[in-house]
């Protein structure tokens, strides 16, 4: 499968978040099923900035987090059937090493490890300044297909 | 090690259970047998048995024991 890019509109068909809480501006590259790449801006006038925290703004780690996962969902709503499908978190694992600061682009690299069965476990990890931010092991779901797999009760 | 052992240390590694609680093993009956861990268990057979499960056979899926009943139908007989 071939590699492609998406602007902010574009990934608007693959990522159902939104602003403010649309945690990606530009997907640079992305493979299906395979890996997906980009950079959130982070402008002075982001909306967790002021308080978080007064006199010492950074990127919330939730966020940091948010984004990676953000980003691991678009490498599965780009196969093809599952464009504009609701993805979930199941479970992740985070590491944080350095405050990522306002005026800078969080740039964000994940790779699907698997995907099965509606499933997808991968990696995710976000730079700043060129340095490592946060790295994290996620589990995400689409549950219309998990569901289908399911034991009825 | 034979099919039931192998068939048998999926569960425990799976599900983090002794071997004795198996016999009454059921979907959703312990947290860690969930949708997640549904898959995972499927994933985790199918990598000891080298077979790929039919989709009506992971929905049918439902118990310990209903499990052994399924996996004679790709010829894995748990005895």
């Amino acid at each position: 499968m071939k590699t492609f890019s998406l602007n902010n509109l574009e990934l608007l068909e693959y990522q159902p978040n939104r602003p403010p809480f649309l945690m990606i501006d530009h997907v640079t590259k992305v493979m299906p099923g395979k890996f997906a790449e980009g950079y959130k801006k982070l402008i002075k006038t982001e909306w967790y900035f002021p308080i978080h925290f007064p006199g010492n703004p950074n990127m919330p780690g939730a966020l940091q987090l948010e984004a990676l996962a953000q980003m691991l969902t678009v490498a599965i709503t780009t196969l093809p059937g599952n464009k504009g499908k609701v993805t979930h978190a199941i479970s992740h694992q985070v590491k944080f090493k350095k405050e990522v600061k306002p005026g800078r682009n969080f740039v964000i690299k994940t790779k699907v490890n698997s995907w099965n069965r509606g499933i997808c476990r991968g990696i995710g990890l976000g730079f700043t300044d060129g340095e490592l931010a946060c790295e994290a092991e996620m589990t995400i779901t689409i549950p219309e297909i998990l569901k289908k797999f399911l034991p009825k009760k | 090690m034979n099919n039931l052992d192998k068939y048998n240390q999926v569960f425990v590694k799976t599900f983090s259970i002794k071997k004795e609680k198996l016999k009454k093993l059921k979907y959703n009956s312990i947290s860690k047998w969930d949708s997640v861990g549904h898959m995972s268990m499927i994933s985790a057979l199918e990598d000891s048995f080298k077979i790929t499960f039919e989709m009506d056979d992971i929905i049918d899926f439902s118990s310990y024991e209903v499990g052994k009943k399924i996996l004679k139908k790709y010829k894995i007989i748990i005895k």
